[in-house]
């Protein structure tokens, strides 16, 4: 009789354990080198210059989409995160004056999207056909990449391309399926392409300061004026002039 | 994080229908004989009720007029047989759905589904002999959605039960069923 109730409560914690794995997902990243947060410099305010970004075009699987405003608001709030840009402005919106220095910024998104539809609708098929008992057990994936290319356009009319590339894949069970999986799988992979963009244009900060076209991008630029005499007796007028402020 | 996320606009009538995206429906109808072969001479027929859940499994499938998604699910048959004798039917059945998206508002669809079917007008006909058989069901719709998350339904379905060999007669019993329901998308 005990032996019964413990087989029992064993098949009982056996089956909730199933059941919920049924409704389980998880997602892989398959570039997962970039730093979870974008980089930020630290620039003096008076060498920032503002930001126009200009368009963002998405294509996926080749055929232009519509940008979502959302994405947008996206791609300007992590610009604004890098705190390289004076102010931030948006196509289509306020614009920064015409004589003013700025940068235009431009995005171009393709993404790539392998639903696996033909294996999940097999899949599929045979979870119903074993009356969906084999549902925690079959698992249906999900891919989804994008590579980005951002063109930054100086107010001299230099340009500088960065590229960067994510994927990843969502793998989840039956029960488990939502729209929201689908969604956090490329909210993840656009993440991390952004983060990856961003970091290389934190990196090449030098070239979007506001005096950049003229002084050379040596991180402290020092003027010393003075003669040559014993080191003790020096009394040097000096410029330092860190390129970021602490 | 979910910013490339389709929304969902109340006032846009055309459905966002994706992976995972879940359907409740019920549907009835009024069963009719379908008698194929001289054995079969029973004149079964009554009213059906078919309450189902299913859920989407892939994105919009391919190009042009056959471009569609893939859904699969359960549901439950109640059949009331008046004719012959007043008896009833309730199976359980896994089934899968193929709905043609090329059109936002109307959707036509295929579907088939099967599984284990209870009824005591088995023992009680000439064509069959038990009361546990199975049912197998192949049938086409059209959905109208309303709203981007309801649509009314109707279709046709073909209908076949017997017993899978395990005791004789197996004639099977075939049916024809009209039937209309609604379902809601969320």
């Amino acid at each position: 009789m005990i032996r019964c109730s413990r087989l029992l409560t064993y098949g009982c914690a056996g089956l909730v354990v199933l059941l919920a794995s049924g409704c389980s997902h998880w997602i892989e990243l398959t570039d997962q080198a970039t730093p979870p947060t974008p980089s930020q410099a630290t620039i003096a305010s008076d060498l920032r210059v503002p930001l126009l970004l200009e368009t963002v075009h998405i294509t996926q699987n080749g055929a232009p989409l519509a940008t979502p405003p959302a994405l947008e608001r996206q791609v300007l709030g992590a610009l604004e995160t890098t705190q390289l840009f004076s102010q931030h402005f948006q196509s289509g919106y306020a614009q920064p004056a015409p004589n003013q220095a700025h940068v235009t910024i431009r995005l171009s998104m393709d993404n790539h999207v392998e639903p696996h539809a033909g294996e999940a609708a097999f899949r599929g098929f045979v979870i119903g056909a074993s009356m969906f008992l084999l549902a925690p057990v079959i698992s249906l994936d999900y891919d989804y990449g994008t590579e980005m290319a951002l063109e930054v356009e100086r107010w001299d009319g230099q340009t500088k391309q960065y590229t960067a590339s994510s994927s990843g894949t969502a793998h989840y069970y039956l029960f488990g399926a939502s729209p929201h999986v689908i969604d956090e799988l490329k909210g993840q992979v656009t993440d991390t392409c952004l983060t990856s963009l961003l970091d290389q244009l934190v990196r090449d900060h030098t070239f979007y300061l506001a005096d950049s076209s003229s002084q050379s991008e040596s991180a402290i630029r020092t003027v010393s004026v003075g003669t040559r005499r014993p080191i003790a007796d020096v009394h040097p007028v000096s410029t330092n002039t860190p390129a970021s402020s602490p | 994080m979910a910013i490339l996320a389709t929304s969902v606009h109340a006032a846009d009538p055309a459905p966002q229908i994706t992976i995972g995206t879940q359907e409740v429906g019920l549907s009835a109808g009024y069963l009719l004989p379908e008698r194929l072969t001289k054995h079969h001479v029973t004149k079964q027929q009554g009213p059906a009720f078919m309450p189902s859940w299913m859920i989407t499994l892939t994105d919009p499938i391919g190009d042009g007029w056959y471009r569609g998604q893939v859904s699969i699910g359960a549901e439950v048959v109640y059949i009331q047989f008046q004719e012959p004798v007043l008896t009833h039917g309730v199976g359980f059945n896994p089934k899968i759905k193929y709905t043609f998206v090329a059109d936002n508002r109307i959707r036509p669809y295929v579907e088939f589904a099967g599984g284990p079917f209870w009824t005591d007008l088995g023992n009680k006909i000439p064509e069959e002999s038990s009361e546990l058989n199975f049912i197998l069901t192949a049938g086409v719709g059209i959905s109208y959605f309303v709203t981007s998350q309801a649509s009314i339904n109707v279709g046709y379905r073909f209908q076949h039960f017997s017993n899978a060999g395990t005791s004789y007669p197996n004639y099977g019993i075939n049916s024809s069923l009209p039937f209309g329901g609604f379902s809601y998308f969320f």
